[in-house]
């Protein structure tokens, strides 16, 4: 690890103004990615500033029925919370089904929506990456691929997005508040992460000098009834293979309304807004949620490595739509 | 004699305390990464990023300059001979003048802080010429055209086994098979400190499996005498075959007689990947003819073995492969070929189960293939061609201990199954997928299968396997006390608390201490081929045999006295023992044919899989075994080795693989080289039998390594029962279950 200096903000003041004037500064939450990487050389910030003191931590009821998570909440609280697990069941879910117990006891919400790919040549620093090293190629591309994506990708980068609670996220259209001492932003989650395009080292709409304060989650009634899936290669502890998050509304045998969100698929938290309009208004049968999973991945892309994932997802959605039909949010 | 009393508490038979359990449960154990000097510098390794190179330069002066660097080392300072290896010394300490897979160490750095040992090996400039790296183990082997990887060729061994010459018969089931590379995964990463002594020699602090076997590659490329090279073990964190060959033992050694300071060398786990060998990957021919109710009338096989780019101790890894490949069954014909071959992937050696896992995933997939051709049962069709007592293997060898296999897997096929709970309310741990909601129970198959599994316990093929052992008996504070000295490597198995165990029961007196194991006493050879309770448990009931002996004629002189009185007035009583298990014999170069092993074990296992067939996800249900182990010198420890093993096997038949692409490793972290975890390792259901092996000590069989072979084989034959695929290939990933390409 390279040495660095370590200063702890007592107020969001000083980690913003310390953030607008230095050089290479990154913010610590958790540690539990940044740390890692910083480890492996892959991050060098000239200064961490561990946010971790800064009163970010509040799980808020908003007027209008939303909810307003602090940036600073750990993974494990916001899983447990009463208010997340009954209006969003979705988004608990998602958060425990990532990681291990140990390592959601330090993730923040922050932290987790800017976790870094966990693409092998990514972490290899002998490897040709453009998200590491912009311009130096992909040796992803044609090699050992199975974790990549098959939505969004481009010839620049085909890693996937890691995150399980984005993929939630995503469903629920969470807004992402971030400051800097330029003042207040709020950025849908649908901007929030980018494509990779032609800049996959420019993963996200936040920019250099800006924290993560919070992110809310408006009111969406259909929640109560979503549920997250995912499918990896041992019981716990691994990242998704596919996973769905999905939330379904149905009146006399008709989806009146649906969301849902794919993970471990796509170069982004996968919002799966084509899926989305196959599903309004069709009958709410195994045969309609086959198609509209076939919608969503019309545009899949994959190499031979990964291409068990089409079929997986395919298979995934329809289960999870299947199941939220028979049985509701309970886990 | 008097005061001799030999059903002392703690003896052999009973569950006695580990002495290093409560530190380890507790985080107080001190591993070999925890050791410390005040004065002491860390050393670094630079390492090639290439499988294959030509090395045209190196210049360590950018490394020089930095600041806090004491030195930089390249092949040009090893001070004696340049090559070490277990087998046969052809590992260069560090690369010459070219580089053969990627990781091969090239460089050392010493510095006073490890980050800036690291930056400095960073600067090290090496001038690579990149070569055709030679990454198909098929080519490797065949291709005349192909590139050599070492000068005597790619083949480092042949091994034929040649029985008989009939190679028809009325039933045959072929079948191709692959196993994927796997990894040890010690928690524990490679570490060491090696402290330069006054005398020019060196003190060697290190995690290892066997001293005197590094102590004697070390010695020569110091260019000192082996006695200036003084090794003690330090807490070693699991080793599995990983810690056989040397790793930064040599390094340190250099580095701390460079600069004439303790020098400390840990691996970060990443590093450890590249810092230890690993499982051979095998692909695998076989050919099975038998009569129509399933007797077997031959077997043919190839089976090809990538040994990576240096020797280890992949030759008697292609012995084992050959002559166990065709399982604990009775074959009248036989042509195997096992061939061990040199390419630049990562180099292979000792891993748990050594040479006869891979064939047993492939001979009992066959075995499987063959019931189904004779519709029989798979419990039938291995009973009908069991081995038991009296019966040769296919190396002529005659099985001359109990080897009851019908009877064990009668008794594992009587054990009750488990219930196959009603759909709905299901705890979801219990099912495929776990907790992640992937199913409640819908499109959820279950299946059974079996696994037969034969491993030969001590080393074979005419080697010369032998411990020592020091014991002493003693007053202290008054009371006898005995002293257990060996070099025997604990290295997690429980081996420390057997060789207590033995001197309680050979002397009669609990209070025993087992020393730190150390080079000050002769070797006790490998912690590894399931032979330590075998072998140093020999020792030490030899040397207790001895001591015992001696008070015995003490006490015969000194009618009347108690033990304490004869010691106080002898003063303490020392013997020191060799024990040699039966002497072993080459296997015929041609045919295969020696008695090559001095003892063979079996264990059989039952899976019981619930596979989501829909996402390709396995859940193992339950797994059981029946062990014959001998006699059980610790019943705790012992069922910790069959679920250990069992684990290990689980790991290789559903996720332990490390990706190697073009010879580079692709998933060097516990992130991306999955082991099971809790959640994916059931409850097991053990029966152990005590058959005694009348050659061993207390007629002990070797048990730490049998688990490994039978497991893998089970649980693949129980997702294949579940889902009908053929599955020709461990570990078995989901999309090969849901989604065949
Ligand atoms: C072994 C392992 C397995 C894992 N498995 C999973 C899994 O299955 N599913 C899953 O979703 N995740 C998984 N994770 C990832 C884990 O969820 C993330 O590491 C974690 O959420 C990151 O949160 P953190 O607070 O520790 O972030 P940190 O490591 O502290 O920070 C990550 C990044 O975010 C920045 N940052 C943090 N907070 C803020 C803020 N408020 N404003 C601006 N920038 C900020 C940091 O500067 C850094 O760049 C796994 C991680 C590990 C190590
Ligand atoms: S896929 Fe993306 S992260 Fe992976 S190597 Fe290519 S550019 Fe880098």
């Amino acid at each position: 690890m390279r040495s660095f200096s370590y200063l702890s903000a007592p107020d969001v003041e000083t980690a913003l103004r310390v953030i607008a004037d230095g050089e290479g500064v990154k913010f610590l939450g958790g540690g539990t990615n940044l740390v890692d990487l910083m480890r492996e050389g892959i991050e060098r910030p000239a200064t961490v500033v561990d946010i971790t003191r800064l009163p970010l931590t509040g799980i808020e009821e908003l007027p209008g029925g939303g909810v307003r998570v602090g940036a600073l909440v750990r993974n494990s609280r916001l899983a447990a919370d009463l208010l997340i697990r009954t209006r969003y069941p979705v988004l608990a879910q998602a958060v425990l089904h990532g990681a291990s117990a140990q390592l959601r006891n330090m993730a923040t919400v922050g932290g987790n929506l800017l976790q870094r790919t966990r693409c092998l040549y990514f972490y290899d620093g002998a490897a040709a990456c453009n998200k590491r090293a912009p311009g130096s190629g992909c040796d992803a591309i044609g090699g050992f691929s199975r974790g990549g994506a098959i939505l969004g990708a481009s010839e620049h980068c085909v890693a996937a997005h890691p995150s399980d609670m984005a993929v939630a996220l995503a469903m629920l259209d969470a807004v992402v508040e971030v400051e800097s001492v330029r003042g207040v932003r709020r950025i849908p989650i649908a901007d929030f992460h980018r494509l990779p395009g032609d800049t996959p080292h420019i993963e996200t709409a936040l920019a250099a000098d800006e924290l993560i304060t919070a992110v809310e989650l408006p009111p969406v009634p259909v929640a109560a009834n979503s549920r997250y899936r995912k499918v990896r290669d041992r019981a716990s502890y691994a990242f998704a293979l596919v996973s769905v998050a999905a939330a379904l509304n149905v009146e006399d045998g008709v989806v009146t309304e649906a969301r849902l969100a794919l993970g471990g698929v796509g170069t982004k938290p996968w919002r799966a807004t084509e899926a989305e309009r196959a599903l309004l208004g069709a009958p709410a049968t195994e045969d309609a949620f086959r198609r509209a999973a076939e919608a969503e991945l019309a545009a899949a892309v994959a190499g031979p490595q990964n291409a068990f994932k089409i079929e997986l997802a395919r298979r995934t959605i329809v289960a999870t739509l299947r199941r939220l039909l028979t049985e509701g949010s309970a886990a | 004699m008097s005061g001799m009393d030999t059903r002392v508490a703690g003896g052999v038979g009973a569950s006695a305390l580990r002495p290093d359990g409560t530190l380890k449960v507790t985080g107080e154990f001190a591993y070999s990464s925890d050791l410390w000097l005040d004065d002491m510098v860390w050393g670094v390794t630079l390492r090639s990023p290439h499988p294959s190179a030509r090395i045209r330069s190196i210049d360590v002066t950018p490394a020089l300059a930095m600041p806090g660097v004491l030195c930089a080392l390249t092949h040009e300072d090893v001070p004696g001979l340049k090559f070490h290896g277990l087998d046969h010394p052809d590992t260069p300490v560090l690369a010459i003048d070219r580089v053969r897979y990627q990781g091969e160490p090239v460089a050392l750095v010493a510095a006073d802080h490890p980050e800036r040992a690291r930056r400095a090996a960073a600067a090290i400039v090496v001038d690579y010429e990149v070569t055709e790296a030679v990454t198909d183990p098929w080519r490797a082997a065949f291709d005349p055209s192909c590139p050599k990887v070492q000068e005597g060729g790619n083949v480092l061994r042949h091994q034929p086994v040649r029985v008989g010459s009939v190679f028809e018969a009325p039933v045959v089931v072929t079948g191709e098979y692959e196993v994927g590379m796997q990894d040890q995964a010690p928690l524990g990463p490679e570490s060491g400190l090696a402290v330069p002594a006054e005398d020019g020699g060196v003190d060697l602090f290190v995690a290892t499996q066997w001293l005197h076997v590094d102590r004697d590659q070390i010695a020569p490329c110091l260019g000192l005498p082996p006695e200036k090279v003084r090794m003690t073990l330090a807490g070693v964190g699991g080793a599995f075959g990983a810690r056989e060959d040397l790793s930064m033992q040599i390094h340190a050694c250099m580095l701390a007689l460079r600069t004439g300071r303790p020098v400390k060398i840990v691996y970060g786990r990443e590093e450890s990947f590249f810092g230890h060998v690993h499982r051979h990957p095998a692909r695998m021919r076989y050919e099975h003819g038998a009569t129509e109710d399933g007797r077997l009338v031959y077997v043919k096989a190839e089976i090809l073995l990538d040994g990576g780019a240096y020797r280890s101790s992949s030759p008697a890894v292609v012995g084992n492969a050959a002559s166990l490949g065709a399982g604990p069954y009775e074959v009248p014909n036989v042509a195997i070929d096992a061939y061990g071959v040199y390419t630049n992937n990562p180099p292979c050696g000792a891993m748990r189960g050594f040479g006869a896992v891979q064939a047993c995933f492939a001979y009992e997939s066959q075995m499987d293939k063959l019931a189904e051709a004779c519709g029989i049962s798979p419990v039938e069709v291995r009973v009908r061609n069991a081995v038991s007592q009296g019966s040769r293997l296919i190396t002529g060898q005659v099985i001359d201990s109990p080897a009851p296999l019908a009877e064990m897997l009668r008794e594992l096929e009587a054990f009750p199954l488990p219930e196959e709970p009603a759909a709905g309310g299901r705890d979801l741990r219990a099912l495929p997928g776990g907790v992640a909601q992937t199913t409640h129970g819908e499109g959820v198959r279950r299946g059974v299968g079996y696994g037969v599994g034969i491993k030969n316990i001590c080393f074979s093929e005419g080697f010369d396997d032998f411990s020592t052992a020091r014991v002493r008996v003693e007053l202290a504070g008054g009371e006898p006390h005995v002293l257990v000295h060996t070099a025997a490597a604990e290295v997690g198995q429980g081996l420390v608390t057997v060789q207590a165990q033995i001197a309680r029961t050979e002397l009669g007196i609990d209070r025993v201490t087992v020393a730190p194991a150390d080079t000050r006493v002769g070797s006790a050879g490998s912690s590894s081929a399931s032979r330590q309770s075998y072998v140093t448990g020999g020792a030490v009931k030899a040397a207790c045999e001895a001591v015992r002996a001696r008070l015995d004629k003490l006490a015969e002189e000194n009618p009347g006295l108690t033990l304490p009185e004869l010691l106080e007035r002898s003063g303490p009583v020392e013997e020191t023992r060799e024990y040699r298990h039966r002497p072993t014999y080459p296997m015929d170069p041609v045919t295969g044919q020696g008695d090559s092993h001095t003892q063979l074990a079996l264990c059989v296992h039952r899976a019981v899989v619930d596979v989501d067939v829909e996402l390709g996800l396995v859940k193992v249900v339950e797994l059981a075994a029946v062990q014959d182990v001998g006699r059980v010198l610790n019943p705790l420890a012992l069922e910790g080795q069959i679920h250990g093993g069992t684990a290990q096997g689980l790991g290789l038949a559903l996720m332990e693989e490390i990706q190697v692409v073009d010879g580079r490793v692709r998933n060097p972290s516990f992130t991306d080289y999955l082991i099971p975890t809790i959640l994916d390792m059931p409850p097991m259901r053990v029966s152990i039998l005590e058959n005694a092996d009348p050659a061993a000590p207390y007629g002990l069989r070797g048990a730490g390594e049998p688990p490994t072979l039978s497991s893998t084989p089970a649980i693949a034959a129980a997702v294949r029962a579940a889902t009908g695929r053929p599955l020709p290939r461990v570990p078995i990933r989901p999309q090969d279950i849901a989604l065949p390409a």
